[in-house]
């Protein structure tokens, strides 16, 4: 495709993402940390997945049910992982707490821990989108551009920069979900989060059919918009509520 | 204490983690103006054209050559050229011991004309001719002549403007990492991974040559004269930033690293309050890297608290990635991310050890096992993936 179409896919997908980065991340280094290391993160499971299913690939053509299989296994791997990083997370909190207060400042408000999460997440979204979406779209410049079989009425590198955006988004607030029940103990947030991933991913199988993608891409962006909806609602109440807690106490 | 009162204490992650921000950035910098330079200019893959130097001196890789034959080649160019940067660097040190400071700045800003001049024409004339920029040659000639002598100025003088300096910096940087990238493919793994051993060597071994100019110029009190590229220093009423300016206030030559106004200010209401520190707190040290010949070194922590990064490390990650960029971008992502990690995990033993530290053994080592693992797996099973719109 030409440079111009390649642009606009490229932001397509990580449009979004970028205005997040520069109003909210860029503005203190240490969000830009976490999502540097967040997205390594999410390389590294990439890369070990690849390695375990590489004696297997390339896959047959027409199957789905080993797609069905690799991504189930991909989708445990990467929330074993979140719960890790989760771990990890609460001990980079305590560090900076004891930091905050040997230098007498104040200790992480609430805003703070959900921007970490919030920066985390989107490491996690950027990074499936460069390795999902850009590492394809930029060998591709040139004249001519490129259509999938089972997807016939709109190029390629389209389709995948439209699926890129919704998983930027599931994958963004998703991360905040769960730092967030991780912290409270809330089941309903905790499991919710692998549910929401694993569907996702699964929708994604629905492609197979011949123009699938015509229900496919929709039912993702409905899950997408779930969990944004649920995210907001979460971190709305959350706010409320530690409004409400400061208050009578200080008085 | 009400809430509004709380409000405007501003939190910590604020500002937490600027330094490693400073120095994150004209490396980023670096690496995507080597990984566009080497798209944009390497569209024909005739490429492994006429660039002969000292890397290649030992043998010259061809396409019809056994993996082994490649192999051995590659070993025996790395050989030369760490016996060449060695033995150029012990000449420094011998230079630096005997006081002739002058003859190494002037070879400094030396190094820097022939590079922005001469690589720096050589890449302009491929990118006019690649874009077909309709621009004639006196006028190309007396605006690389400003430019290259604007460039010796900076890297020469201690006052220049710091955005200028650190700019002109990153511009010679690319300039040296795009013709590396020139090398054969074979010869420039090995030879990377070559100088990420020599530079542990150099810098930790007693005998070291990195390590005894450092030590010299500590005991001295002198900076190295060396391109060196020191990130912006970080002006925060943290206790232990405080007591490094107050180190810095005892140093009697002048330095020239100093061209924030406020610092001097800061150092001057401190001085009173802590004439019982003696003791430098940290280390002022880092290493030379000039000419590719010569490099090579280590991050140390700069007299203000910034950090120092040497010249070499920026041109070997951005080597490093751009020749990751001749294979596939999934590549340059996999290694920019290696890169990056091996740079904090280096900078956070840093800031543990207080001392001098070889910059490129981490960051290479982790990109070269990216780079490998990337190519190998990782593009396999993420084409296969995509390709039936299949994501997770």
């Amino acid at each position: 495709m030409t440079v111009a179409a390649g642009i606009g896919y490229a932001l397509l997908a990580l449009g979004p993402s970028l205005s997040l980065f520069v109003s909210v991340i860029s503005r203190k280094p240490f969000l830009i940390l976490t999502l540097l290391s967040s997205t390594l993160v999410w390389l590294v499971s990439l890369i070990v997945l690849s390695g375990l299913w590489r004696p297997f690939l390339p896959l047959k053509a027409n199957v789905w049910w080993p797609y069905a299989l690799l991504v189930l296994s991909s989708v445990c791997f990467q929330e074993s992982l979140r719960f890790l990083f989760w771990k990890l997370y609460m001990r980079l909190e305590d560090v900076l707490d004891s930091f905050a207060d040997r230098i007498s400042r104040p200790r992480l408000f609430l805003t703070d821990k959900l921007q970490i999460a919030l920066a985390g997440g989107l490491g996690h979204g950027v990074a499936h989108a460069v390795f999902f979406c850009l590492s394809l779209l930029t060998p591709a410049f040139g004249p001519a551009t490129f259509y999938v079989d089972r997807c016939s009425k709109v190029p390629f590198f389209l389709v995948s920069a439209i699926i890129a955006l919704a998983f930027v988004t599931i994958h963004t607030f998703s991360m905040v979900i769960a730092f967030e029940g991780y912290a409270k103990g809330n089941k309903v947030d905790q499991v919710i989060v692998p549910v929401i991933h694993l569907s996702a991913g699964m929708l994604t199988l629905v492609n197979f059919a011949s123009e699938g993608c015509v229900i496919g891409v929709p039912l993702l962006y409905l899950v997408a918009s779930l969990t944004l909806l649920h995210c907001g609602k979460m971190v709305w109440q959350r706010l409320i509520e530690s409004r409400n807690q400061s208050g009578p106490t200080l008085r | 204490m009400d809430r509004n009162q709380q409000r405007p204490r501003s939190s910590i992650l604020d500002s937490l983690g600027e330094e490693l921000i400073g120095i994150l950035t004209p490396v980023s910098i670096c690496m995507f103006t080597v990984v566009l330079l080497v798209c944009l200019l390497n569209s024909d893959p005739s490429s492994s054209s006429s660039f002969s130097s000292i890397a290649t001196a030992a043998y010259s890789e061809t396409d019809s050559d056994s993996p082994w034959d490649k192999l051995l080649g590659a070993f025996l160019n790395s050989l030369v050229f760490v016996a060449a940067i060695t033995v150029a660097t012990f000449l420094l040190v011998l230079l630096f011991y005997l006081r002739c400071v002058t003859f190494l700045k002037l070879y400094m800003g030396f190094s820097a004309l022939v590079v922005l001049a001469n690589l720096g024409g050589e890449i302009s004339i491929l990118l006019i001719d690649r874009f077909r920029f309709p621009i004639d040659s006196l006028t190309f000639s007396i605006l690389l002549f400003n430019f290259s002598v604007v460039g010796v100025f900076a890297v020469f003088m201690s006052r220049f403007s710091i955005l200028i300096t650190q700019g002109y910096l990153v511009v010679i940087g690319v300039l040296v990492a795009y013709f590396f990238t020139m090398l054969p493919e074979w010869t420039t793994w090995v030879l990377l991974v070559a100088l990420a051993l020599y530079d542990l060597a150099a810098v930790l071994l007693p005998v070291g040559p990195l390590r005894l100019l450092v030590e010299m110029a500590i005991s001295r009190d002198e900076d190295i004269p060396a391109l060196v590229y020191e990130a912006r220093p970080v002006i925060r009423d943290d206790s232990r930033l405080v007591q490094r300016r107050v180190w810095r206030e005892q140093r009697s030559n002048v330095n020239d690293d100093d061209v924030e106004n406020n610092v001097v200010r800061a150092e001057e209401e401190e001085e009173q309050r802590s004439e019982e520190i003696s003791v430098p707190l940290i280390d002022s040290s880092s290493s030379s890297s000039s000419r590719p010949e010569t490099f090579l070194e280590g991050i140390g922590l700069g007299a203000s608290g910034a950090i120092k990064l040497g010249l070499g490390d920026f041109i070997f990650y951005s080597v490093l990635v751009g020749r990751a960029a001749m294979y596939d971008l999934m590549t340059v992502y996999a290694c920019y991310l290696a890169i990056i990690a091996g740079l904090g995990v280096t900078l956070m033993l840093l800031s543990v050890y207080q001392k001098a530290l070889p910059a490129l053994p981490v960051s290479i080592m982790l990109g070269v096992v990216f780079y490998f693992l990337a190519r190998l797996f990782l593009e396999v099973f993420v084409v296969q993936c995509s390709s039936n719109l299949v994501m997770f």
